[in-house]
């Protein structure tokens, strides 16, 4: 990349590596952002929708004529609408198996979780469409919920699968039962994870306008796929993908939760076009979220793992039911949380004898979908519970047995026994320096000090893990769907006064792109950061992009950004050589100027290449057409792994089972950094939100299928209180890519549950097996 | 989450509070800080049919200490309860309450009013023995913190009264212990310790429907400091005292740990918080 390149002078050094000021930063920091909810158009109206009171229930009657009286309400819909009526979600998958299932945009015939939207009311603002959802009458005959994705199935979710597994599936490499015969010691745990979610500060949020005249729908929202929900969208509402433009403006943090296409985005865009010209809105509450936006991680693991003597690891068998909910998420399916937790599960080992068998399993609960970390969160709590098992079985030092068992440079690449490849092998690098910050001698002397004088215990824990990122066509995300998400592109276009403005396919929630991409596209280009803007989320404006998932974008949209980048630097030195009679292969671009080799002076400006290309054509040399732009595509085909460690110091007081964390460490391997405070920003958030999921973040439903989680009182989200003071350290290894990045988006999510639970049982001498680590759960288990 | 349709009048006087209370006969309801009234409504669990705003109502907002009393208004936000130094006791117990932006509009009256069993203020008002005075259609009247709470957000207050001030006793010696699961939520358990001559008046937030006085009986009664034994026994008393629910946040058995364990900390810190010599301006 240019970063590289010797003929940069000090006077326009690259942008990527260093922290410029970001470009959202003037509007997002000063209240001017412009978010879905800041949205106001002629004729607005506002939709409320009416959600099943019941888990599961057949649909008896809807009586919408007491709501159609409220004064200000203009229309009332119900799944039998005949704007709606017709249309049904199919999340599709080829694996064989798998169960595919409609999903209403607002039920029909029956309800099958507690919060799913059984009609809409259209009115004049929000406070008068909640009042007429109030006066819908829906009868309910209820039927009998199952909640639990491991016990008895009460009653089909689905009739299509009488069982409720809408998918399962076994992983199997080499032979797990003669490894486990021959292993010295043999371990088994049995694990729950808490059922949690994303809630992203701005809820989700959309508005939907169709022009009946030109059949044309704009569908503004908040979502991280933009694209995929055009696509998805074309085939829903049977319109030309053409006419239907999706803009994703700011928006306020997504975490995969708005990686998913919702039957309530589907049924705003179906009432908008049986109300031609007039703007629906509908903004998601907190209430609506956190029953009704994708839930995550309700996971059981039943595991066996064999050890050599000397710690190597020999087996793993697993049984992982993963708790899909009521419908199969679109477009992901019931898959993404089992597929990725059998895929994943062994991690940063080495292993060749593996069985795991996976399930995704339907249940009268909000519907499982993508959250930041998809499934390795649990998983990378799993396998570490039985590194720190078998750590004790063997009386081997739990550090020392991880580093028995790490992949290492010389391995990779690395065939898992799950058939994925590992291209990283950072894993003992990021240990070492994450052991070395964390002086973990100095803890370890700490801990012996109290446990000698009585004060409060202390515990070490550890996780490592592997992040997949970035993710090319041969190991695209999502499960056999009907498209594959290994390609981004990007729109490089020199305007004519020389600046520059980036079309990319990208979407930000918060995490930056638009500096991010202006840093690549500016070295690859070579002109000034300052010089280059960037536009994002909007299907009219930018070709492609999958979108926010799986840490892909600084990979793939940045590749594409690069390509694109470089493309263009290619022609407009072609332009420039041609106008000043120089050979091309010694013109360089740089800081916005043509430099011949050894010459201090510039011998043109870009600014006065793009006159000519744009604007004065007569002076075009022969074979030049006008313009200044290119688009590239790029596609990594596999991925990028991203290693990483975390290790970390709590204490535990065994009266009221409080705990305090007092020191955490985390190494990443980034690769290539190309702005480091957004990197660390990233590293440091998910950190937040794993110990948010490892501590406080449970979304509980009782037997009846309510969730008894239903406000931010209960359900408690960490806030800058109860996060500690992070260090984040780095090892980089660029990755064979064209900036040589490696996705930073989730890995801080993936070791917290094991932290936490290893420092639990490294202070208490007592295993946690079902998560959240509360403090009532710790002085339960200190309290038999 | 919108409320749902109201209307509302500004009171310029505690009797034409009363009078706008009384006009919308038990449909009336007072907005105070609105840090619990507010959501409820949001989540139409009450539907008043008239908000009554006593924010604009002169004269609630004092603080006065007179004859080891201190006399609050009822429009005395916990900022300002957190920021005074004549009931060093409340001031503590405000400090724990929820974030900064929930302080600065919360009041004392309306935290009594609401009555929630794990809030700090209900918990150091019973501690104190004190009292609200309470103006209603028929005069007024005064409610010790016994007869006040009557159960989990239930109050004794009719819904045409108003309370209009605070009295709360300052102790000779007093600790206060809280256990949350963040900074700023409910308590899970809090205890409030208040010592007025030879009596040690422990109460327990977060337990019962109401703020829960210990029943220590003579192990209450101290002369001078309060031993380590002492406190030992009081903590397990207070234990033995509470039978707590179970929730989400923790089980009974969890709950009366933490009662012992808070009721420790309490008592520990009352041996280091006496009630300053001369009352400070």
């Amino acid at each position: 990349m240019a970063a590289a390149d010797p003929a940069m002078t000090a006077d326009h050094g690259p942008a990527s590596g260093t922290p410029v000021r970001r470009k959202e930063d003037a509007r997002l920091l000063t209240g001017r952002g412009r978010f879905v909810s800041d949205l106001a158009l002629p004729r607005m109206r506002h939709v409320a929708f009416v959600r099943s009171p019941v888990a599961h229930g057949r649909i008896t009657g809807v009586d919408t004529a007491e709501a159609l009286e409220v004064e200000g309400v203009s229309a009332v819909f119900t799944g039998e609408h005949p704007a709606i009526g017709p249309v049904a979600m199919r999340a599709q998958s080829a694996l064989p198996g798998y169960v595919e299932t409609d999903q209403p945009p607002l039920a029909r015939g029956k309800v099958r979780f507690a919060g799913e939207a059984v009609a809409a009311v259209v009115a004049t603002d929000r406070y008068v469409a909640e009042d007429g959802a109030e006066a819908v009458v829906v009868d309910y005959e209820p039927l009998p919920p199952t909640v639990c994705a491991w016990a008895e199935p009460a009653h089909p979710v689905h009739d299509e699968a009488p069982d409720n597994l809408l998918l399962s599936r076994t992983f199997r490499a080499g032979d797990v039962d003669a490894a486990l015969a021959d292993a010295h010691v043999v371990v088994d745990r049995e694990l729950t994870t808490n059922r949690h979610g994303g809630n992203p500060v701005e809820c989700r949020a959309g508005v939907a306008r169709y022009e009946a005249a030109d059949r044309k729908l704009t569908f503004w929202s908040g979502t991280q796929v933009p694209w995929i929900v055009r696509t998805q969208l074309a085939e829903l509402l049977d319109l030309p993908e053409g006419n239907i433009r999706v803009i994703a403006p700011d928006v306020g943090g997504g975490f995969g939760v708005k990686a998913v296409l919702y039957p309530e985005d589907v049924a705003l865009c179906l009432m908008a076009m049986a109300m031609p010209g007039t703007a629906l809105k509908w903004v998601e509450d907190r209430v609506e979220h956190l029953l009704a936006a994708t839930h995550a991680r309700d996971h059981r693991y039943v595991l066996r793992a064999g050890f050599a003597a000397d710690g190597e690891l020999l087996a793993v068998k697993a049984d992982v039911w993963c708790n899909a909910g009521a419908y199969s998420v679109h477009p992901w399916t019931a898959g993404i949380e089992p597929l990725m937790a059998g895929g994943l599960l062994t991690g940063p080992y080495k292993l060749a004898d593996y069985e795991c068998t996976v399930r995704g399993v339907a249940t009268n609960t909000s519907p499982s979908g993508p959250y930041r970390g998809v499934a390795r969160p649990s998983t990378v709590f799993a396998m570490e519970a039985l590194m720190d098992s078998g750590a004790r079985a063997l009386g081997m030092d739990p550090i020392a047995l991880r580093r028995r068992n790490l992949i290492l440079p010389a391995d990779v690449p690395y065939r898992m026994p799950s058939r994925l490849v590992d291209d990283s092998g950072a894993y003992e690098a990021c240990l070492d320096r994450a052991v070395a910050t964390f002086d973990l001698h100095r803890w370890r002397g700490e801990q012996v000090r109290r446990r000698r004088d009585g004060g409060r215990p202390l515990g070490i824990g550890v996780g490592i893990y592997n992040e997949l990122t970035g993710l090319g066509r041969a190991a695209s995300a999502g499960p056999r769907m009907a498209f594959r998400t290994g390609h981004d592109a990007c729109t490089v276009r020199i305007n004519p006064d020389g600046a520059v403005t980036v079309f990319s396919g990208v979407t930000s929630q918060g995490q930056g792109l638009e500096t991010t991409m202006a840093q690549v596209v500016a070295d690859a280009l070579g002109v000034d950061y300052g010089d280059v803007e960037v536009r994002i989320g909007d299907t009219d404006q930018s070709l492609w992009g999958f979108g926010a998932f799986s840490s892909r974008q600084a990979v793939i949209g940045g590749g594409a950004a690069h390509l694109a980048g470089e493309h263009v630097r290619g022609k407009a030195l072609a332009l420039a050589a041609a106008l000043k009679e120089a050979p091309v292969e010694e013109l360089d671009l740089r800081g916005g100027q043509v430099y011949m080799a050894g010459q201090a002076k510039p011998i043109i400006s870009l600014a006065e290449v793009a006159k000519v290309a744009y604007l004065q054509s007569d002076r075009l040399p022969e074979g030049f057409e006008p313009g200044l732009e290119g688009t590239k595509f790029y596609d990594p085909i596999r991925g990028a792994f991203a290693a990483g460690a975390q290790i970390a110091a709590l204490e535990f007081d065994p009266a009221t089972g409080e705990i305090g964390i007092l020191d955490w460490v985390c190494v990443e391997d980034a690769g290539r950094i190309v702005h480091p405070v957004i990197v660390d920003g990233q590293i440091a958030g998910s950190i937040a939100q794993g110990i948010g999921g490892a501590m406080y973040e449970h979304l509980v439903y009782d037997d009846a299928g309510n969730l008894s989680t239903g406000t931010l009182l209960d359900y408690l989200m960490p806030t800058a209180g109860e996060i500690p003071e992070l260090r984040i350290g780095h090892v980089s290894t660029p990755a064979a890519n064209p900036t040589g990045v490696r996705g930073v988006g989730e890995g801080g999510t993936l070791a917290p549950n094991a932290v936490v639970a290893g420092a639990l049982a490294d202070a208490l001498g007592v295993e946690i097996d079902d998560l959240p680590v509360t403090p009532a759960r710790v002085w339960e288990l200190v309290h038999p | 989450m919108k409320c749902p349709p109201f209307d509302y009048h500004r009171a310029t006087s505690v009797a034409d509070a009363v009078d706008a209370l009384q006009a919308a006969g038990d449909e009336g309801k007072i907005l105070a800080g609105g840090q619990s009234l507010v959501p409820v409504l949001a989540l139409r669990l009450a539907r008043p049919a008239v908000l009554v705003d006593v924010n604009r109502i002169p004269g609630l907002a004092g603080l006065e200490r007179r004859d080891g009393v201190l006399h609050a208004g009822a429009l005395v936000r916990h900022l300002a309860l957190a920021d005074q130094r004549q009931h060093p006791l409340a001031a503590e117990a405000a400090r724990w309450i929820g974030h900064t932006a929930i302080r600065s509009r919360g009041t004392l009256a309306g935290s009594l009013a609401h009555a929630d069993p794990a809030a700090e203020l209900p918990a150091v008002l019973r501690a104190c023995d004190g009292a609200v005075q309470v103006a209603g259609p028929s005069g007024t009247r005064r409610l010790r913190a016994d007869e006040l709470f009557v159960g989990a957000l239930q109050s004794a207050l009719a819904d045409t009264e108003m309370i209009t001030g605070v009295e709360l006793p300052v102790p000779d010696a007093w600790g206060f212990a809280e256990f949350a699961r963040r900074h700023g939520d409910f308590a899970v358990v809090s205890v409030a310790a208040a010592r007025f001559g030879e009596r040690v008046r422990i109460v327990v937030g977060g337990v019962a429907g109401v703020p829960h006085l210990v029943d220590a009986g003579d192990l209450a009664t101290v002369d001078g400091d309060v031993s380590d034994d002492r406190v030992t026994l009081l903590a397990a008393a207070a234990a033995d005292d509470v039978d707590p629910a179970s929730d989400l946040h923790g089980s009974a058995g969890y709950r009366r740990a933490l009662t012992e364990q808070m009721t420790l900390r309490a008592l520990a810190d009352l041996a280091g918080h006496l009630r300053p010599v001369r009352e400070p301006a």
